[in-house]
């Protein structure tokens, strides 16, 4: 028995190097750039990194990132100047472009249809509105020559908070622990395919068996609908908090947004309030490939590309190129 | 709990850890301790079944000793009639009610008597039902033949009956077999315990890798077999039959080499069927511990091959048609099984259906011949033809599935509908092929290389073919537990 236990555990362990070789061989696990707090308590990657964006088992998306000096994901450095004409895209993950070659992202793709203009794109994976607004006050300068800025905005998710705040939850991935964690490129790449979530599971199970928690009770539809309406008026009271806070240029800036998963309530508003949008709903529906990964919710390139063009055709139309 | 579970994975330690360091003294404590365990086991699944369980294990305990005990044959025979009522009494209520309350009222509505199936009940299947009654009744039966005696022991017959590695979905056991390794105390034995975990890690690959990354495509394809064109449907049917094969003789490693870490040896049940030259190969190759219960109890006592050609012809469609029926209460399985009969009956006529039973394919030398390989897949074409049956939710969908074939025989690019590579899993299965056939010769050594370097190197690919093809997000469940 002794020699089956000394030999199974010896066994593991060979495994689990070997294991750990490959992984690291064949770049099975994705690398992750290091976050930070900056000066004006912006949350943004640590800048001058390299790696790649890893999805699935087998590489199903493999991309490669590049983090620039000002801490965004992008194939630029950003030096807005007054003599040339620059737009920023501010936004989440969808904007970020990790699944995608930081080459060939949606900034390159509206820089490639009008070369006259430089594309900077603020994205970070979870920027909620509140981070996107604190972004361009914290930096008013340079977004002030800035000639035109793009927001990107989910209704239903960015709107959750009518002032900024920095988001330690998110900081704490960079905690010692979790450092010392992502090390293991075998761990990294098993929690990215879910082979880890059967024990955390296991682990919440038995969290929710010695705290019982009151059970929820179920909820009719008329309660739904008051709970719909009631959210509705918050996110609008936080964005109202949030542009009177931060300030909002309506004439240099745009939202981007989906009507399909946006409240008609807040479209109306901001129709009413002459606030500029770019909805990309209708071109999304009547592309006849798909628009989205397979595995991931994230914009594939043709979704990217799709973006980009009504990006360039609202330039276009808005005649923001220079000398124009 | 699943063996592919994390529950498993946890449960299986434990269960190892008491067995060999703290009830392992004495035989009765060793047994009392497993059968707690396979109580246990089953009892996380649904606990009200357990109740069948040890009911259908009193009554063929004690139909045992009653049929020992008779005096005159009709006493015994007697006997006997129960423990086969109250069994297939359980099977059918549980299994088949519903599908002879359907297939009637199908029937009277044929000739114009429309009738509410009003008599159809909200069952619940319980799991392994089919395994454990043949496994309890084969005790009776063996003890009518006076082929076994009956054990006075009944924590030995109910651990026998309840064996938590094989008692879901086999492979079914023989008390002959099974019940004299439990009366009789188990040493630790490192050889016996170092095979059995590498039939585990072997049992897990065909499951994770072969079985569960192929699933998705399949259900795509069965799923929607009118939206593609015959190319697709053949590469579905024919992954199905790479799928059922993973799944189910994975299912059987994993419990021979549970059973190996607690001392007990359990029969193969799988012989590399896919390697078969003929269609009996085949089925001395496949399932193997269900065939040769179908050989041993009604085979044979039908009179087997020792009657005349046409009463054997007969005694062939039978357990042909049984075998299809024991597989679920859907005509699907008989239509499947009737298939296999029609595959059988030529090669029993010719006298060519022992020809291959103790040969493997290619035996003493390093490659098949073409001859050989033409019968292989002659033999796997035919059996996975049968499975658009075995597939099919229905008749109806099993017939459109081939219409479909014949009506759009073309050719076109099958795209996985969950985004990842067609070529990995050609790949994959090309491994798989060329590694089975390397290892044909012994089913229970999957890892047998001299060299320490190899089998490490073996062991290490095995399990990061598991990291590579790994998917959360799929059904986990072994195919056969619904039977």
């Amino acid at each position: 028995m002794k020699k089956l236990i000394l030999k199974s555990v010896l066994y593991a362990f060979l495994i689990l190097i070997t294991l750990e070789g490959l992984v690291r061989v064949f770049h099975l696990g994705k690398d992750t750039p290091t976050r930070f707090l900056d000066e004006h308590k912006v949350e943004k990657w640590k800048p001058n990194q390299n790696g790649f964006s890893v999805t699935g088992n087998r590489r199903q998306n493999f991309s490669e990132y590049h983090i620039n000096t000002s801490g965004f994901n992008s194939y630029r450095e950003f030096n807005p100047t007054k003599e040339k004409t620059e737009i920023a895209l501010v936004g989440d993950s969808f904007i970020e472009g990790f699944h995608q070659n930081y080459y060939n992202s949606i900034g390159k793709k509206i820089e490639k249809s009008i070369p006259e203009i430089e594309v900077y794109e603020y994205g970070y994976a979870g920027y909620d509105f509140a981070d996107q607004l604190h972004l361009t006050h914290a930096y008013k300068e340079q977004f002030l020559l800035i000639d035109h800025i793009i927001l990107g905005i989910k209704f239903s998710n960015d709107l959750n908070r009518g002032e900024y705040d920095v988001v330690n939850s998110r900081l704490a991935l960079e905690s010692p622990m979790n450092k010392l964690l992502k090390k293991s490129k075998l761990l990294v790449y098993a929690k990215s395919i879910g082979i880890l979530d059967p024990p955390q599971e296991l682990v919440y199970r038995i969290i929710s068996i010695i705290k019982s928690k009151p059970k929820k009770k179920p909820i009719d539809e008329l309660e739904a609908s008051r709970i719909k309406e009631a959210n509705e008026k918050k996110y609008l009271a936080n964005f109202e908090n949030l542009i009177s806070k931060y300030g909002y240029d309506k004439q240099r800036y745009t939202l981007l947004l989906d009507s399909r998963i946006t409240s008609t309530f807040f479209l109306s508003y901001l129709e009413k309030n002459d606030f500029n949008y770019i909805d990309f709903a209708s071109s999304f529906e009547a592309s006849d490939r798909p628009t989205t990964l397979i595995y991931d919710r994230h914009w594939n390139n043709h979704g990217r590309e799709l973006i980009a063009q009504l990006i360039s055709k609202y330039i276009n139309k808005k005649q923001l190129k220079s000398g124009q | 709990m699943l063996f592919n579970s994390l529950d498993f994975f946890i449960f299986l330690p434990i269960v190892f850890v008491l067995y060999w360091f703290i009830f392992y003294k004495k035989l009765q404590i060793q047994n009392f301790f497993i059968l707690t365990a396979s109580y246990i086991f089953y009892g996380l699944w649904d606990w009200r079944f357990l109740f069948l369980i040890l009911a259908s294990t009193l009554v063929d305990f004690f139909v045992g000793k009653a049929i020992h005990s008779s005096d005159t044959n009709r006493m015994r025979k007697s006997w006997l009639w129960v423990s086969i009522i109250f069994n297939i009494g359980l099977l059918g209520f549980f299994k088949y009610y519903n599908f002879f309350i359907g297939s009637w009222v199908d029937f009277l509505s044929f000739f114009g008597y429309e009738l509410k199936s009003t008599w159809t009940l909200q069952i619940i299947l319980p799991v392994g039902i089919s395994f454990y009654t043949f496994q309890t009744m084969s005790y009776s039966l063996d003890i009518y033949y006076k082929r076994l005696t009956p054990t006075k022991n009944f924590i030995a017959f109910a651990t026998f009956v309840s064996f938590f590695p094989q008692l879901v979905a086999g492979p079914i056991e023989r008390a002959s077999n099974l019940l004299s390794q439990i009366t009789t105390k188990r040493l630790f034995n490192y050889i016996q315990c170092t095979e059995g975990l590498k039939l585990i890690l072997w049992g897990l690959f065909k499951k994770v890798v072969i079985a569960d990354s192929i699933a998705p495509i399949v259900d795509d394809i069965f799923a929607n077999y009118s939206d593609y064109p015959a190319s697709t449907l053949i590469l579905g049917v024919s992954l199905f039959s790479f799928q059922v094969y993973g799944d189910f003789s994975g299912y059987s490693d994993i419990a021979i080499g549970t059973a190996k870490l607690f001392g007990i040896e359990l029969m193969s049940n799988f012989k590399f069927p896919t390697f078969s030259r003929n269609v009996a190969e085949y089925w001395q190759r496949w399932h193997v511990s269900l065939s040769t219960w179908f050989r041993h109890y009604v085979y044979i006592p039908l009179g087997g091959n020792r009657v005349g050609k046409l009463k054997s012809i007969r005694n062939i469609i039978i357990i042909f048609l049984v075998s299809g029926f024991w597989h679920g209460a859907n005509w699907t399985f008989i239509i499947w099984g009737a298939i296999h009969a029609l595959l059988y009956i030529p090669v029993f006529l010719m006298g060519r259906n022992r020809i291959y039973m103790n040969t493997v394919v290619a035996e003493n030398k390093w490659f098949p011949s073409i001859k050989e390989i033409a019968q292989i897949l002659l033999t796997f074409s035919l059996v996975t033809f049968s499975r658009v049956f075995f597939r099919s939710e229905s008749i109806s969908d099993a017939f459109g599935f081939l219409q479909q074939i014949c009506s759009d025989f073309t050719y076109k690019n099958y795209q996985h509908p969950l985004g990842y590579r067609m070529i990995d899993y050609f790949i994959l299965l090309g491994i798989f092929i060329l590694y089975e056939f390397r290892i044909r010769r012994d089913e229970r050594s999957p890892f047998k290389f001299k060299s320490r370097i190899t089998r490490f190197l073996a062991y290490t690919l095995v399990i990061l073919g598991m990291l590579l093809f790994f998917d959360d997000n799929i059904d986990r469940s072994f195919i056969y537990f619904q039977f």
